[in-house]
């Protein structure tokens, strides 16, 4: 069973792992005002947690994944990592560097690097040696089952194969925080099952946040804490056990 | 991997796109580099001829055009010959003359008793004997163009001179000299009992102390000029014209070539906003995004350079094979002319590359990763 809790239930649940990134009151308006991507975002994820968010085309879910990794920026309102408001470009460059890991629906990867060489990139500027970032890289192509094309260039890769390049690119510097957007969007049945199994797999690995953007009801469901969006406002934060009864909704019973 | 194999991976990987950067960049070192060899070709072949006749110095009214347009009296040619430490001194009458249906010769009339005839780097034949009239030494380019040998009779300012000597001078403007007797050349010319320039012949040239004071010498003893060999063109008006008008068509070259440089870049950077957008998502910072960009229009400038190092050296070497050209001047590409345009290509490259990449790393990574 599957039982929604109250908006913010998330935030105020009583928990022992402690606050990874959290937004206060974050609204985001393009277009000098007519269009609202988000309004008024109070939201927190934990150390651990995996969450799911879902709602309709336009909800504002790539625009809140797209704040909570900071490659855009919020109208008015704070993103904070760890208690610690993050307002400088420089501090989300290095979250993104060291903390931060997204995996995006079309890819983005260079299509002219090959598959190793798209995950050395998320090393290069680290201070290691080019032997060190190659030995990584090619150790995160293994965990996400590309070891055998290492030398491929992404371009010619099938859609699966370039998913999971991007995610050890996402991945190959142990981030905190993994934000997928859409991951299995652009994949047929198949892989996209695939790529959800890695996704999760990892996350049980490493004990990574992962932060899922999905129109998928099976795969959000595979997640404990489920964030509805609509209209650029959260309509709905569940948390469930893996069997599914609401952590909650058993609380109070 | 580092940030120049990225770069590297990039251009190769991108073979129509860098292939046509280069050539942008390329064409337009080469052009510019060809432009500014030839301007400065003209100037070392004449300084070569000047040096390569004879003499220490060389004497031309203050304030003359250059070596034809002047006016020194043989007088006072006699004046500096009495000067201290002044070996010989030799006067010159230069001038561009008419010869039957060929364009105008460039003619120097010689004292008979100069010692410049005696430095003549004979082919074969003679130089005129003193008291002869209507002779004439040609280079070897002269005598071909002319289409004249030995004891052959051509036609100078309407009169005839008859070929007694074929010199092998080694610089290009001597080669394509008609020297005549001086008294000749002053009565075809209407231009009687004056010279041109003087060469001079200092007893002791190393001496800069010795040099210097001949020079104030000369200059008080009328209103002349001495310079060396390699210091008369800047006194030469019509070269100054020249060489500005070279620079100035090398600046349009060099702008037009820097427009292209810099759109070839401008247009690969703008083509990579989205790869710009990945690299900051991936958390690149602004200035390693930058530095990235940067490096890469460098490599396509670095490789422009050297293609356009080469077309110059092409030019260099099919240039003298047209007669028009290679008759008149040398061509030769050198450090004095190439460091200076591959400096200012750079410059332009790094320009070119920085600002469409600090535009481009201005946006929002978000903002960059929509773009197509």
């Amino acid at each position: 069973m599957i039982e929604a809790i109250d908006r913010g239930a998330g935030s105020n649940r009583s928990s022992g792992a402690r606050s990874l990134i959290a937004l206060r009151g974050v609204s985001r308006i393009h277009d000098g005002g007519a269009i609202a991507a988000l309004r008024n975002v109070d939201l927190q994820i934990r150390e651990g947690d995996c969450v799911a968010i879902v709602g309709a085309s336009g909800s504002g879910k790539s625009s809140l994944v797209n704040i909570l990794c900071g490659i855009d920026y919020p109208t008015s309102g704070h993103v904070i990592w760890q208690g610690r408001p993050i307002r400088k470009k420089k501090d989300w460059v290095w979250l993104r560097q060291l903390r931060i890991g997204i995996v995006f629906q079309e890819f983005n990867l260079i299509p002219t690097l090959t598959v190793l060489e798209n995950v050395e990139l998320a090393l290069l500027g680290r201070g290691m040696s080019a032997k060190h970032r190659y030995i990584r890289a090619g150790m995160v192509l293994g965990r996400v089952g590309l070891d055998h094309r290492p030398h491929h260039l992404v371009s010619r890769l099938s859609g699966g194969e370039r998913q999971r390049a991007a995610i050890a690119r996402a991945i190959v510097s142990e981030p905190r925080l993994l934000l997928a957007d859409e991951p299995t969007g652009n994949l047929d049945s198949a892989s996209a099952e695939k790529i959800a199994d890695l996704l999760f797999n990892l996350r049980e690995m490493t004990g990574m946040t992962l932060i899922l953007v999905t129109h998928d009801d099976t795969l959000a469901a595979r997640c404990a804490r489920r964030i509805r969006l609509r209209d650029g406002a959260v309509v709905e934060d569940t948390l469930r056990t893996l069997i599914g009864v609401p952590i909650e909704a058993r609380a109070k019973t | 991997m580092n940030l120049v194999s990225l770069a590297l991976r990039n251009l190769k990987r991108r073979p129509m796109r860098s292939f046509l950067s280069v050539l942008g960049v390329g064409l337009a070192v080469g052009s510019a580099l060809a432009l500014m060899t030839l301007s400065r070709g003209i100037q070392d072949s004449t300084r070569d001829s000047i040096g390569e006749i004879g003499g220490d110095l060389v004497v031309m009214p203050r304030g003359a055009l250059d070596i034809f347009g002047g006016f020194i009296p043989e007088g006072t040619v006699k004046r500096i010959a009495t000067i201290p430490g002044v070996v010989w001194v030799s006067g010159v009458l230069a001038s561009f003359a008419p010869s039957g249906g060929a364009a105008n010769v460039l003619t120097f009339g010689w004292p008979d008793a100069s010692p410049l005839w005696k430095q003549v780097p004979l082919r074969e034949g003679r130089v005129p004997d003193p008291g002869e009239r209507h002779v004439a030494v040609l280079g070897d380019t002269a005598a071909a163009s002319l289409g004249r040998k030995l004891n052959d009779t051509f036609d100078l300012f309407g009169e005839t001179f008859r070929v007694v000597g074929v010199a092998g001078y080694a610089s290009i403007v001597n080669r394509s000299l008609v020297l005549v007797p001086l008294a000749d050349l002053q009565e075809a010319s209407y231009r009687p009992r004056q010279v041109t320039i003087a060469h001079v012949r200092v007893e002791n040239a190393g001496d800069g102390a010795e040099l210097a004071r001949i020079r104030e010498e000369i200059g008080t003893s009328g209103n002349l000029v001495a310079a060396t060999p390699n210091e008369v063109l800047d006194h030469d008006r019509n070269f100054a014209i020249l060489e500005a008008v070279s620079l100035a068509v090398a600046i349009l070259a060099v702008a037009m070539s820097a427009l292209n440089v810099v759109t070839a870049l401008v247009l690969a950077t703008q083509e990579r906003t989205r790869e710009i957008g990945i690299f900051a998502a991936i958390g690149w910072s602004g200035g390693r995004i930058v530095k990235s960009i940067v490096i890469e229009g460098m490599l396509i400038c670095a490789i422009g350079c050297g293609l356009g190092v080469l077309l110059s050296f092409f030019a260099a070497s099919a240039f003298p094979r047209v007669p028009a050209i290679g008759n008149l001047i040398s061509f030769k590409p050198s450090v004095g002319v190439i460091a200076p345009v591959i400096a200012a290509a750079f410059a332009l490259c790094v320009l070119g590359a920085l600002l469409p990449a600090w535009r481009a790393v201005r946006m929002l990574p978000a903002e960059a990763l929509r773009r197509m």
